[in-house]
This record gives C-alpha cells, structure tokens and sequence, in this order.
C-alpha cells in the first residue's frame, strides 16, 4: 500500500465531499426522525424526486442554477402534501404505521418517476463554471466537488443558525426533545411538525440535484444512498443535527479510505463502525433520547 | 366443547384440501401452494415480533437469506447430509444470525429497533453481494435439488412439484403448530407483556431483553427455515433473497393479512402473492399499484384483511341476521 501522501489527501477530500452529500439528505431525516419518531423512508424518495425535478429543470431550461432553487421548493410541496393528508392520517395508529406509509410513498414515488423519465440512468451536464478542476498538491480536482463541500458548508451554517438563533429553531429543538410539552404549552405542533417535514424534504432535493451530475440520476439512487444515511443517523445519535453532521464524515471519509485500501470490504466498514458505536454508545454519538 | 369440536372440523376438512390439491389442480397453482406456504411461515415469524412484542423488524430478509444460503452451501459442500438435517441447519443458522443482530438491536424499540434491523440486513446484503467466492455474488447459485430419503417410507424424487408440496407443507404446518404452542405457553405471556409495557413487565420481575431477544432468535429460526424452503423450492438462489426488496415483502405480506391475529399473515401471503402475480401480468407499474394500496391500507383497514373476514364479526352479523338479541362477551 504505498501510496503517496498526497493521495491520501484527496482520498480525505473525495470523503467529506460525499460526507457533505450525506449531510445534506441525512439532516432533514434526523429532524424529522428526532421530532416525530418516524423513520421516514419517503425521504429517499424525495431525494431521487429533487435529482429528477433538477434533470428536467436543467433540460427544460439549461440553467443548472435555477434547478438548484426550483427543485427543492418544488420536492418541498409534495413533502408538505405527505405530511399533511397522509403522515397525519395515520399519526395515532402508532410508528410502525406511520413508517409503513411512508414505505408506500417512498414505492409509489420509485415507480413515478420510472413512469415520467424512464429507467435507464441520466446524466445531467455540470454547468460550465463548474467543470473546470483546480490543481492543489500536485494533483488535479474538479471544482463541482468543491462546490459539493461549499453548498454542503453553507447549508450547515445556515441551518445551525436557524436552529440556535432563531424563534422557530428554539421551537423545533424543544419539539424534538418533548413534543407534546411544546404542543402542552401552547405552539402549534402539527404546523412545527409540517414545517420540519416540508423543509427536511427540500434538503433531500438539494442533495439530489448536486448529486445529480456527480453520481448520475438513476431509478434506484434513493434505496442506494438510504442505507449510507441510515447509518449516518444511527451513528451520530437519533434526532441530533450535529451528530448528523459527524457521521456523515466519518462515514465519508471512511467509505473513501476503504476503496483505496481494501476495496472488497469497503461496503461492510461502516457498518462494523455502526456496530461498534452501538456497543459503546446505544443511542449513537450525540444521541440523548432513548 | 361444541366450539372445539367445530374447530376440529374445520382444520380437519382444511388439512384434507391441502392433502388433496395437488391432485385437483394444474401444476403451476401446486408451485403458487408451495410458494404461500413458506411465505407464510416467514410471515408469520415476522408476524411473532410485531404482532406479539411490538418489534417491527423492517430487515427480515436477512435470516430468510442466511437459511437459503446456508442450505445451498451445505448440499454443495456436503453431499451426503440428509435434507431434513440440512433445512433444520438452515433454520439454525437464521437463528445465530437473530441472535448476533438482536444483540445489537433489542435493545431499542419502534423506529429505532426498525432502523437498526434494516440496517443489519444491509451489512449480511453486502456479505452476500461481495463475497463472490462463497455466495455467488449477484450471479446466485444454483441447487441440484437431493432426493428425500424417509427411514420406512421410501425414497421420495424432488424433481416432482408435488413432492416439494408436500414436504414444505409439511414442514411449514409443524413449525406453524411450534410458533402456535410457543405463543400459549407462559414465556409467550411474557412476550405480551412486554408488548403492552416493557417498563411495567420489567418491574414485575421479567427479563425485558432476555425475553425480546429470544424472541427475535426463535423468529429468525422460523425465518431460517422459510428460506431454506425457498432455496429448496427455486433450486437457484441470489442475493434477491436477501435484499430490502423481500424485506418490504415480508411486512406487506403481514400487514395485509392483518397483524393483530395469528393467522392474519396466512392470508396476507395468499392474498399478496396471487394479487402479485395478478398485477404483474395486467401492468408492468405493479410497484405502483402496490405502493398506492399498501398507503390506502395503512390508513383506511389498518387491521388488516383478517379484519373483515373475522369469525367473531361472521357471528356478530349472523346474529343480528337471526335477530338475537345480547352478545355472550
């Protein structure tokens, strides 16, 4: 295994571009998971949905930036429209039932868009401004990954500052750790509830459109990264955003070590990683609620 | 004793159908028999976790695979051990797999539970995809199914559909039966227990996580053997057998069926697997259809089918039909 030491580098690089991508899918279901005890599957649905939405917006209208802005709010329409007259029909039946429908959701959403775009995978075109590559540490890397790790940096800003310093932040953090006590004191849970999900699928969609040109837009990209974000949750602990953020690197990082050094166990390390968490800490990293 | 013996009939006239639909109807519908019954039985051992403890395994299909794979590899590599033997083996090593996972993952419950259990049957999906060598990867394996030798009885050929029939009905009844009386003894007390409130079942003095593990161990068993069924039955096996995609199956099949009764499950195979096969012939969008359905069901019948077809419900309405007054609750 003699690599250089540059390589290692970009390998740490390529890991927390695709922690970044991992971030951006995995936040929103750790909110959603944390506030409302639901294992949304439809999640990876929404995710799929933004990078098709993004393909067509891209085709229809050849800006790449416009797709960014269109997909999302529109992926965050049909997850207010889930939560609203389906998530919250089935809401007193209990979780089991609740992850169950969004199992169906997240079925029915595979299958539309196999209907509407077909089966054979996509590629949408990286605009101009991003297909260059920049030269650091003797080797070359596109900018489009960089720009991955920009977006994935901005949108966690952000949201770390809608969560600790805004008025809703303070109300969506309590929400995760005692809905009904907010509910008991007077906010209006169900629209917290709508809100989080609506914004949570967005994000999905914002992780699909980047991911679009980088991983190519296929019918069952959604099952594919949902085990990646599975674990992500799992590891950095049920319902914590900064946890989230953590796993989604380590996990990155080390997906991008395992196929440069030992390529066949590359898809089992995270989930020894996982195991060995959940020996150590049961409810994950940064987990509080059991 | 009237009901009792009302019970006995009906099972009785119900083992005869089973005994004799090999003879009455075309070979492919023998296969469709086949294919319920140790779909039922994998159901139902879904069915043992969420139905009477409350744990929603959502990655099944991770012992249903390890019990395929394990009976392919033994008849591969050990070519005298007797089919029985080799089922059961499969059956166990679905077992080991529960307890290994279950370790992990009994300890939590609802989402998470699912979530850990899904992500598990994820890792052994990997195994199987990636460890070429042993398991084929994605090409699969195929079986050259053994003859059954029964001390007594003969020499019975695999290659005939009604005699796989029989063997897996026969197979799937005794550990229907097994599932059936483990539920009825004390320690399937316990797991209702559980169910209801673990905290309050912990503090009464039972063994919260001995008793949910166990549990997943005796599920993942049944699980085992269901699969090495199927292995039996398709004589070729790949890594569909171990996918998220039978895991999904696995839960429609008892949901549909109706989760709040033993036999619900039972049904729920039938009912899936003729409306599969149905579907899959009118459209190809069959995913669809079954996406839109499972969502309808889930919130309009979320008991399930058994739910509508209940014998107490059948008696209520006869009732009312007779007009007799008063219920004998």
């Amino acid at each position: 295994m003699a690599y250089s030491f540059d390589i290692y580098l970009i390998q740490a690089l390529h890991g927390i571009v695709y922690g970044m991508l991992l971030f951006l899918v995995a936040a929103g279901l750790t909110l959603v998971f944390g506030m409302m005890g639901v294992l949304n599957f439809a999640h990876a649905g929404f995710y799929m949905l933004g990078a098709y939405f993004g393909y067509s917006v891209v085709a229809w209208s050849g800006n790449f930036w416009l797709s960014l802005i269109v997909a999302p709010i529109g992926v965050g329409i049909c997850g207010g429209f889930v939560e609203r007259f389906l998530l919250r029909k089935v809401h007193t039946f209990g979780h089991a039932y609740e992850l169950l429908l969004t199992f169906g959701v997240f079925l029915a959403t595979g299958e539309i868009v196999k209907w509407f775009w077909g089966n054979a995978p996509l590629s949408v075109q990286i605009p101009p401004s991003l297909s260059g590559s920049l030269s650091i540490l003797g080797a070359t890397y596109p900018y489009y990954r960089l720009f991955i790790l920009a977006c994935g940096v901005a949108v966690l800003i952000l949201l770390a500052l809608f969560i600790l310093k805004t008025r809703i932040g303070i109300t969506v953090r309590a929400a995760v750790s005692d809905a009904g006590m907010v509910g008991a004191l007077g906010t209006n849970v169900p629209v917290v509830f709508l809100g989080v999900y609506a914004v949570g699928s967005a994000l999905a969609a914002l992780g699909g459109v980047i991911a679009g040109p980088f991983l190519s837009t296929y019918p069952g990209m959604g099952l594919d990264i949902l085990t990646d974000v599975f674990v992500v949750i799992v590891v950095g602990g049920f319902g914590s955003v900064f946890g989230a953020v953590v796993a989604s690197l380590m996990i990155g990082v080390l997906q991008s070590y395992g196929i440069l050094l030992l390529p066949k166990f590359a898809l089992v390390f995270e989930y020894v990683l996982m195991a060995i968490i959940l020996i150590v800490r049961p409810n994950g990293l940064f987990g509080e609620k059991e | 004793m009237k009901p009792l013996l009302t019970k006995g009939a009906v099972a009785l006239v119900l083992l005869a159908l089973i005994a004799l639909a090999p003879r009455c109807v075309p070979v492919t519908h023998v296969n469709m028999l086949s294919e319920i019954a140790f779909f039922s039985l994998f159901a139902l051992s879904f069915n043992m976790l969420f139905g009477y403890c409350g744990l929603l395994s959502f990655g099944h299909s991770a012992y249903f695979g390890i019990g395929a794979y394990t009976l392919v590899l033994i008849l591969k590599h050990f070519t005298g051990m007797p089919l029985l033997l080799a089922l059961f083996v499969g059956g166990i090593a679905g077992g080991l797999g529960g307890l290994l996972v279950g370790f992990f993952c009994v300890r939590l419950k609802g989402g998470y539970f699912a979530l850990l259990t899904m992500a598990f049957n994820q890792f052994f999906f990997a195994i199987a995809l990636k460890w070429r060598s042993l398991t084929g990867g994605d090409d699969g394996m195929s079986l050259s199914r053994p003859d059954l030798h029964l001390p007594g009885l003969g020499v019975f050929s695999m290659g005939r559909p009604a005699n796989v029939y029989y063997l897996i009905v026969a197979i799937v009844l005794l550990c229907v039966f097994l599932q059936w009386r483990l539920i009825k003894t004390p320690y399937g007390n316990a797991v209702r227990a559980v169910k209801e409130n673990d905290e309050r079942a912990g503090f009464v003095g039972y063994n919260v996580y001995l008793t949910r593990l166990s549990l997943y161990a005796f599920s993942a068993f049944f699980a085992g053997i269901a699969g090495s069924l199927f292995a039996l039955f398709e004589g070729f096996i790949a890594t569909s057998v171990i996918d998220a995609q039978m895991s999904m199956q696995v839960t429609f099949m008892a949901f549909i069926g109706g989760v709040n009764s033993f036999f619900g499950p039972i049904l729920g195979a039938g009912v899936y697997l003729y409306f599969t096969d149905w579907v899959s012939r009118v459209t190809d969008r069959w995913e669809f259809v079954l996406g839109v359905l499972f969502i309808l069901l889930v919130m309009y019948a979320h008991t399930g089918l058994i739910g509508f077809v209940s014998l107490d419900k059948i008696k209520y309405f006869l009732r009312i039909k007779a007009g007799i007054k008063g219920t004998d609750k």
